[in-house]
């Protein structure tokens, strides 16, 4: 299984907790997944992602005039985004906990 | 906003023309997609700054990503409702010019009143079934189903109207020589005028198959229950064919 099936999902979560940090724009979420160690999935997979919890209303967004270029669209958490976060965050940790139990219990059997 | 204008690389501006055409002819609102391509646009701007390429950033198919994100914005309806009035006025248009051929235009009150209320039926059904539809995720399947009801249901109000017509007795208006011809000129350039801005053949084509049939076959010593059988084939045949053909076009 490739990064990105894996990726998939976790992605959502990661999503909510770059935004919920502070109001960010596109281009700033993909370069801090980027500087987090995220560099093999294309960019651009971020904006159906942002579209998507938009539509689901777990993300607002706002557009502000920028100083070069086009406007651009800064996103926020909303309440129900805040919920989602929350229980992606139980989610994950007991998604790792367990497949870290599984993994070392086999590498434990192995030795 | 002008893409050409920005310092973005003929390949990015390439990549955000096709996305815009694409969504539009996937029947999205054109404010979104402005947005989502400004969106874009400035990624692009900025990942091209930082000197990476497009591949990087939309994956190795644009088509598969344009469709991701097509599938993420709703379809918009209203903007179809705009052609229904259109589409309303073409059809009564169709309906004057081929009375108009088996002489002058003479309409029952009837006819008129029941013309425009179940046009007026029409309007506001498809007017709540697409804001229904709109708001709702059903199938495809489902949508087909409420939209041939939405359809059919005026069909049978127009036999209904064409059989109570023939019942009940009712004050007719009579167009006159002159009236008629006015009539019928305005009917023409309302036809020719929507082909053009439809850039289609449809509505002159199709009107074509259902009247020429009648008026050649009519100068033919065949008899008539035979000219009847041989209209409505050739009718019903010359549309498949020219469906196929334009399907065929299409798919080009």
């Amino acid at each position: 299984m490739s990064t990105t099936q894996m990726l998939k999902g976790i992605l959502d979560g990661c999503l909510l907790a770059i935004i919920k940090e502070k109001e960010v724009y596109g281009y700033e979420v993909a370069e801090k997944l980027e500087h987090y160690g995220f560099n093999t999935f294309s960019e651009g997979t971020i904006y159906p992602l942002l579209m998507r919890m938009q539509k689901e209303q777990l993300l607002t967004s706002t557009l502000k005039k920028s100083t070069a270029g086009p406007r651009r669209k800064y996103y926020s958490l909303t309440e129900k985004g805040e919920q989602e976060l929350e229980r992606f965050i139980t989610r994950w940790d007991y998604l790792q906990s367990n497949v870290n139990k599984v993994l070392t219990h086999e590498y434990g059997t192995d030795k | 906003m002008n893409i050409h204008n920005t310092p973005l690389s003929q390949q990015s501006k390439t990549f955000l023309e096709d996305l815009r055409v694409y969504l539009f002819s996937s029947g999205k609102n054109t404010d979104e997609i402005e947005e989502v391509v400004e969106e874009l646009t400035d990624h692009l701007l900025e990942a091209e700054k930082k000197g990476k390429s497009i591949e990087g950033i939309i994956g190795q198919s644009p088509k598969e990503y344009m469709e991701q994100i097509s599938n993420e914005m709703p379809v918009d309806y209203m903007a179809w409702f705009k052609y229904i009035p259109i589409i309303i006025l073409v059809g009564f248009s169709i309906t004057i010019l081929s009375d108009l051929g088996r002489g002058k235009l003479i309409y029952s009150v009837l006819e008129v009143v029941g013309y425009l209320l179940i046009a007026g039926l029409f309007l506001l059904a498809t007017f709540t079934g697409l804001k229904y539809v709109s708001g709702n995720h059903f199938s495809i399947r489902k949508q087909a189903l409420i939209f041939g009801v939405l359809g059919g249901f005026p069909m049978l109000l127009f036999v209904g109207l064409i059989y109570l017509n023939r019942m009940v007795e009712t004050p007719t208006i009579h167009f006159g020589l002159a009236g008629s011809i006015v009539i019928g000129v305005m009917a023409l350039i309302l036809i020719i005028a929507v082909s053009i801005w439809a850039k289609t053949w449809i509505l002159i084509i199709i009107p074509a198959l259902f009247a020429l049939p009648d008026v050649i076959l009519n100068q033919t010593a065949l008899q008539e229950n035979t000219q009847l059988l041989l209209s409505s084939f050739i009718s019903l045949g010359g549309i498949a064919v020219f469906l196929f053909i334009s399907f065929k076009m299409s798919k080009d």
